[in-house]
């Protein structure tokens, strides 16, 4: 009677098997924190991996309400913004006397070959248009400050508040690219592959049924190391590869 | 810009600069929407009305109601005050 083959796992790329006995099978974690507990007892995997698994779904559970709770009480300052807008808006009596210079204004407005003339109210309506824009894109700006539990304001904070609003779009040239990468923006965790490198140099067991797109996943590696990965769509990896070739 | 920050909280040099450059470019994105509309339905000039309509086209819906008002107070204003200064000048 023959021995049953192994069952196989298929890495990255489809170019090289591995025994699927190799690797742990993948589980959903939150903080990298609570991967390096469960391995600091001489072993490379903790004894009872289902234990594992289940300990880092109640840690991902818990990041994600802690998640919609932020989401919730942020969308809730930016009501509260406009609300104070308005009612602002609705106390002013003094129109003689602006935040922002109309001159100003009017100069940045004529810079466009395409501007013949400009109202005399025009530069009126931009100077508190301008003052909303400040005000609501540095409050933007401080959310972000405020999750990383720092109390300045720097300019990463301003390029995270431009990448997370869709009307921002306009300004992604703006604020630079490099802003960007300090505080991992858009761009893949440490710990990965680089975008070019061979499918068979960093293997990994891949479970797609297990799969959460957005969440953390951790992949052992042949070595015995937690590769942390985040789960991306495949389109947005095309995307980032020429803008980084072009950058390099 | 520092109201929007808690009254504890600072705003470091280089994300003020960043901001301002920030204004610049809004002024230019709403200004060039404007200038359009202006050139399909020839006209020369761009008056505010111009500026709230690109302001809506372009994504900042939100922008449009206070700044109606605003406008409506200050033609008000204007035209309040431009009585008292005939009156003024009668007298």
């Amino acid at each position: 009677m023959e021995p049953s083959p192994q069952p196989m796992g298929v890495a990255a790329g489809g170019s090289q098997v591995y025994p699927a006995s190799a690797y742990p099978p993948a589980a959903t974690v939150a903080p990298a924190s609570v991967v390096s507990a469960g391995l600091q007892s001489g072993q490379p995997f903790p004894a009872n991996p289902g234990h594992m698994s289940a300990q880092h779904q109640i840690v991902y559970q818990q990041a994600q309400q802690f998640h919609q709770q932020l989401q919730q009480q942020q969308q809730q300052q930016l009501q509260q913004f406009w609300v104070e807008r308005m009612t602002e808006i609705e106390a002013t009596t003094d129109f003689k006397n602006h935040n922002l210079p109309l001159a100003r204004i009017k100069k940045i407005m004529k810079a466009d070959e395409d501007v013949r003339m400009i109202s005399a109210e025009a530069p009126v309506v931009f100077a508190k248009a301008c003052e909303i824009f400040i005000l609501e894109l540095t409050l933007r700006s401080w959310m972000h400050t405020e999750e990383n539990k720092r109390r300045t304001l720097q300019k990463n904070d301003i390029a995270a508040a431009i990448t997370r609003t869709d009307i921002y779009d306009f300004l992604v040239d703006i604020v630079p690219r490099d802003e960007m990468k300090e505080d991992g923006i858009g761009l893949p965790r440490a710990g990965l592959p680089p975008m070019g490198a061979p499918a068979d140099a960093y293997p990994y067991y891949y479970m797609p049924q297990q799969q959460v797109p957005g969440s953390g996943m951790v992949y052992g590696a042949q070595q015995g190391h937690p590769v942390t990965y985040l789960w991306q769509e495949p389109q947005q990896q095309q995307e980032q590869a020429p803008e980084e070739q072009q950058s390099a | 810009m520092r109201r929007a920050v808690t009254e504890n909280g600072k705003i470091a040099r280089d994300a003020r600069e960043s901001i301002q450059e920030c204004v610049s470019e809004f002024i230019s994105f709403i200004t060039s929407e404007a200038s359009d509309k202006c050139v399909k339905e020839r006209r020369k000039t761009i008056n505010d009305d111009d500026i709230i309509w690109s302001l809506g086209t372009l994504g900042f819906e939100e922008y449009v109601e206070p700044l109606k008002i605003y406008l409506n107070n200050y033609q008000e204003g204007d035209i309040k005050g431009s009585k008292s200064s005939d009156q003024n000048g009668k007298k």
